[in-house]
């Protein structure tokens, strides 16, 4: 195959590679050095060191904490029942299964989006519902589809039952697929997206030049170059399905998965030692996958291109070709319109269903009685920790590339972990950890942060769990914004005398404002929908949106539970439009391209 | 400890100042250091004395509205600032379970009361004989005042008139008419691990067959026709409400909730073999923040006037106080088989038995 030959392609590292590059201990002088040399600036080491801090606490130490439940020796006793007994095979190999067909249907299904948007011939207006489609997910907390699901295709669903008089029944893994599949997709359409376009038209010119036809090109050019896209878009979308309680919940029936079993143990047993074991059975495959992606992608030794890709992309005019692809992208949109359009229709129904009767009582139920707390609660928490990730995921971004220390690229890769792990771990991870005061040699650093009498109710938990789950995102839109910017500009900001500090404010920070409102954008709408993570950690004093929902969903009311979705959304949007007229682009050009596979950094034409 | 106590305040005023989070509690409730761990059940912290309470956290099963209105009305009277999280009866158990050392809830209202003798058995809730007890009948509450009953309602069938007449199926008036093979996949109710409703709807099953072993012999043949464990006890209900299922098993009061508020295809029916039922309670947890306002609290709720509430928001559960008014919607005791339910030996059994229905019912193959 002439298409795996050395071609005359620059590599960029940073797209789509690997992350760390480990410490190289080729002389701990050197490094001793570098950090003396970090001293001289206090203002940028101490936002090193609040970094460390940071990723120590709040990520790390509730990972540990987990871990070192799980093979405690009662951990380890659960450990050997789950292992030995048939019941917990099948639970796992339901698990997998249902991540396995979630990863591929979405990854496929983002494919095709990017690929219309990208690639194809057609007009502006459907490329336009496509995005908008794709990125309606970002914006609605999971259960949002689940719960339309079963009012348009459940037992006595609109349509099934309805419209086609079908006996169907979506409970289980069909359901379990459809929902997770239209919840998560977005991801991987970003991601491929972002990767479609980057690629260098050049190649294509090449192959068509050396006789290729359209087929060929896609299939030994394009494809190939995808790869790590592809396997980034996998892997997480793998991850986001395994750790799903929400949709296992309303959805699942009676095909039970790990993260059901793990409710259950925590919420009808309070046994975290055996969550805490769940939840690491859960993270073995995340792990494992993670390994293969890494692999599958440094072998693919990807390849873009050097700086902005010169010429434009060829496009598919082939209607052969165009008709079905976005026909069925279109099918895609229209589901995923009426789903949303299910929701609101829901929210002003007393029961869609059952009685669909006009009423407003569901909105005076979220927005003046019971369920205003749980929104100014959300809402205050959510804004607290978008600003947080926000300069959290610039300061380790600007660390990262701009940095000259070794063991950099540890920040990453430490950071990341908040969104490759799943987000019960955190969940039980924080339970365990800051149950009692933090204490280092006897010194208490932080105070109870979980259950009964945590310092704010448990609200500073619930930030910092909302913070490392958005801030990666983050960072990786800063690490891509901050790759293209020349250090030469900010080399010349300190030669007439500014410092570190001065400079990242006064010159750098202008320059990557894109990726600061990507990141803001992504960590606000991140923390609104936040499930799993947050689960546990709810108290009497702080009251989550999600959980409500969920609450709602569980115990049936749905009209309630649809009214919470549309109230939820509206603040997301809001939300959107005021970070957008704050920090927006001022010259009308979009966010920093999405980086690595490994995220989903959304881009900021997110906005309304 | 004062050092963390500091470094809490300290946090407390950086966060506060820096962005006035909304979540915060006016004081970040009382330090943990003074929490006693084996300290006796005396009225104790005389901290406020005499001081009228401000605030009341309870910890509530029954059906949110019902919880809405109950907190409201109580705060409207007393001027004491309530509020509540809405917990099943086994989740409220975990939950108390968890925070033992340093309880979030005052006062636990509603559920069925094996559960609350489940937590009596693990120290968790505080003895309190409310005067107001007198006039509670003496087969609805505790000799020595470690629950009080509120309420009383039976487990009943909450069926889908159309979805069973679509499968042909007659309403089921016995247990055994919920094994019909017609019925697979149509039949829905709570897990008893989180559901106190469910947990009645088992041990129903260990009174009228004899035995554990005989009661999940049953389960077991049930499970051939159920489509979810649900969480919650009464949202089997809201499945039948909307067809997702045929039959559901719930306490009936929650089915003519349903049908009251429009899922007008809901019917309820009882099985002739005798069906279980509940008494609601109230009890004082052990180590609350706020014990005077929750004895306020418990005396309330056994008054005729707040045993009324219940049916402003559709909840027809009865009362237990006998100078309440009954409600018409309400079940007439009288006119159905009980079995001969001991609130005991179930509360005693429930960890053991929810275990095993975990191990052996929950993921047998269908």
């Amino acid at each position: 195959m002439g298409s795996v030959s050395p071609r005359p392609c620059v590599l960029i590292a940073v797209q789509a590679s690997a992350p760390p590059i480990p410490i190289q201990l080729s002389g701990w002088r050197r490094v001793w050095r570098e950090y003396r040399a970090l001293t001289r600036d206090p203002i940028y080491f101490i936002a090193l060191l609040l970094a460390i801090l940071f990723i120590a606490i709040a990520i790390l130490y509730p990972l540990l904490a987990t871990l070192a439940a799980a093979i405690s020796p009662a951990g380890a006793q659960t450990l050997a029942d789950v292992l030995r007994r048939p019941v917990y095979h099948r639970i796992i190999l339901n698990t997998l299964v249902m991540g396995l067909t979630v990863a591929t249907l979405g990854t496929a299904i983002g494919f095709l989006f990017a690929y219309v948007q990208v690639r194809l011939a057609a007009p502006a207006w459907i490329k336009r519902a496509i995005h908008i489609a794709a990125l309606v997910p970002v914006v609605s907390p999971p259960f949002a589809v689940a719960i339309a699901i079963i009012v348009l295709f459940g037992r006595s669903g609109f349509i099934t039952s309805g419209l086609l008089g079908l006996r169907t029944d979506i409970y289980g893994l069909p359901g379990l697929t459809l929902a997770m599949t239209l919840s998560f997709f977005t991801v991987a359409y970003l991601n491929l997206a972002a990767l479609m376009r980057g690629l260098d038209p050049a190649l294509d010119e090449a192959a068509t030049n050396l006789g290729a036809n359209k087929w060929q090109t896609f299939r030994t050019v394009t494809l190939p170059l995808l790869i790590p896209g592809l396997a980034g878009s996998f892997l997480l979308l793998f991850v986001e399905a395994i750790a799903d309680l929400s949709n296992p919940l309303v959805l699942g029936g009676n095909y039970t998965v790990l993260a059901t079993r793990l409710y259950l143990a925590i919420i009808g047993e309070y046994d975290i030692t055996a969550g805490a074991v769940l939840s690491v059975i859960l993270l073995v495959p995340s792990i494992v996958l993670y390994f293969v992606q890494l692999r599958l992608v440094t072998r693919a030794s990807v390849v873009t291109v050097t700086g902005r890709p010169t010429g434009r992309p060829q496009v598919v005019t082939d209607r052969r070709v165009v008709v079905p692809l976005v026909a069925l992208a279109l099918t895609m949109v229209g589901l995923i319109a009426l789903i949303y359009l299910t929701i609101l229709v829901g929210a002003f129904t007393i029961s869609l269903g059952a009685n669909n009767a006009f009423t407003l009582r569901n909105f005076e139920f979220v927005l003046l009685g019971y369920g205003a707390k749980a929104m100014f609660d959300t809402t205050g928490m959510s804004i607290l920790a978008t600003l947080c990730a926000g300069f959290l995921s610039m300061v380790i971004a600007f660390l990262v590339v701009r940095g000259r220390f070794s063991g950099r690229n540890l920040l990453d890769l430490g950071m990341m972990m908040g969104i490759a792990v799943p987000g019960t771990i955190y969940g039980i991870g924080y339970l365990l950890a800051f149950n009692s005061p933090t204490e280092i040699f006897g010194l208490a650093i932080l105070p109870k942060l979980t259950g009964g009498a945590a310092v704010f109710g448990g609200a500073l938990a619930i930030i910092m769990v909302y913070v490392i789950r958005s801030a990666p995102a983050g960072l990786r839109a800063g690490v891509a914004a901050l790759q293209q910017i020349d250090p030469a500009i900010e080399e010349a900001s300190i030669s007439i005398g500014a410092d570190q500090a001065t400079t990242f404010r006064r010159v750098t920070l202008p320059l990557i404002r894109p990726a600061l409102l990507t990141a803001m954008i992504y960590a606000f709408a991140r923390a609104m929908t936040t499930v799993s993570a947050i689960l546990f950690l709810t108290t009497p004093q702080t009251r989550v949106m999600t959980q409500q929902i969920l609450n709602e969903t569980e115990a049936g009311r749905f009209g309630n539970a649809f009214a919470y979705v549309a109230v939820l959304i509206a603040i997301v949007l809001l939300a959107i439009g005021a970070l957008y007229a704050l920090i927006g682009p001022r010259d009308g050009k979009g966010a920093a391209p999405a980086g690595r596979p490994l995220t989903a950094a959304p881009e900021s034409s997110l906005a309304p | 400890m004062p050092r963390s106590l500091l470094v809490q305040i300290t946090l407390a005023s950086f966060i506060v100042s820096a962005c006035a989070l909304p979540a915060a509690p006016p004081t970040p409730a009382p330090p943990p250091a003074s929490a006693p761990s084996a300290s006796t059940p005396e009225p104790a912290e005389p901290k406020a004395p005499a001081a009228k309470p401000e605030k009341l956290t309870v910890l509530c099963t029954p059906q949110e509205d019902w919880c809405q209105a109950m907190t409201k009305a109580f705060q409207e009277q007393f001027g004491i600032q309530t509020s509540y999280i809405r917990l099943s009866s086994g989740e409220a158990l975990a939950k108390l379970r968890a925070t033992k050392d340093n309880p979030e809830f005052s006062v636990w209202w509603g559920g069925p009361v094996d559960t609350y003798v489940a937590a009596s058995t693990e120290d968790l809730l505080e003895p309190y004989v409310s005067p107001n007890a007198a006039e509670i009948p003496s087969e609805y509450k505790d000799p020595n005042g470690l629950w009080t009953g509120v309420y009383v309602g039976a487990l009943g069938f909450c069926s889908n008139r159309e979805a069973l007449s679509k499968l042909g199926v007659e309403k089921p008036d016995s247990w055994e008419d919920l094994l019909d093979p017609k019925l697979k996949g149509q039949v829905a109710m709570a897990h008893p691990a989180s559901s106190g409703t469910a947990y009645t709807a088992v041990w129903t099953q260990v009174t009228r067959l004899g035995s554990v072993d005989a009661a999940f012999d049953y389960l077991k043949k049930l499970h051939q026709n159920i489509l979810q464990y649900t969480k919650s006890g009464s949202a089997p209900g809201q499945m039948a409400g909307r067809g997702e299922v045929a039959v559901s098993v719930i306490f009936s009061h929650d089915c003519v909730k349903f049908a009251d508020e429009g899922m007008n295809m809901l019917e309820v029916s009882f099985p002739a073999e005798g069906t279980g039922y509940e008494i609601g309670g109230v009890a004082l947890i052990k180590g609350a923040p706020e014990p005077e306002a929750a004895k306020m609290w418990i005396d309330w709720v056994l008054t005729a006037s707040a045993q009324e509430i219940g049916p402003t928001v559709k909840s027809y559960q009865l009362p237990t106080n006998p100078n309440a008014k009954v409600s018409e919607r309400s079940v007439k005791l009288s006119e159905i088989k009980l079995v001969n339910y001991d609130f005991q030996e179930a509360g005693k059994n429930r960890k053991a038995i929810t275990k095993r229905f975990e191990d052996e019912i929950t993921t047998a193959p269908q």
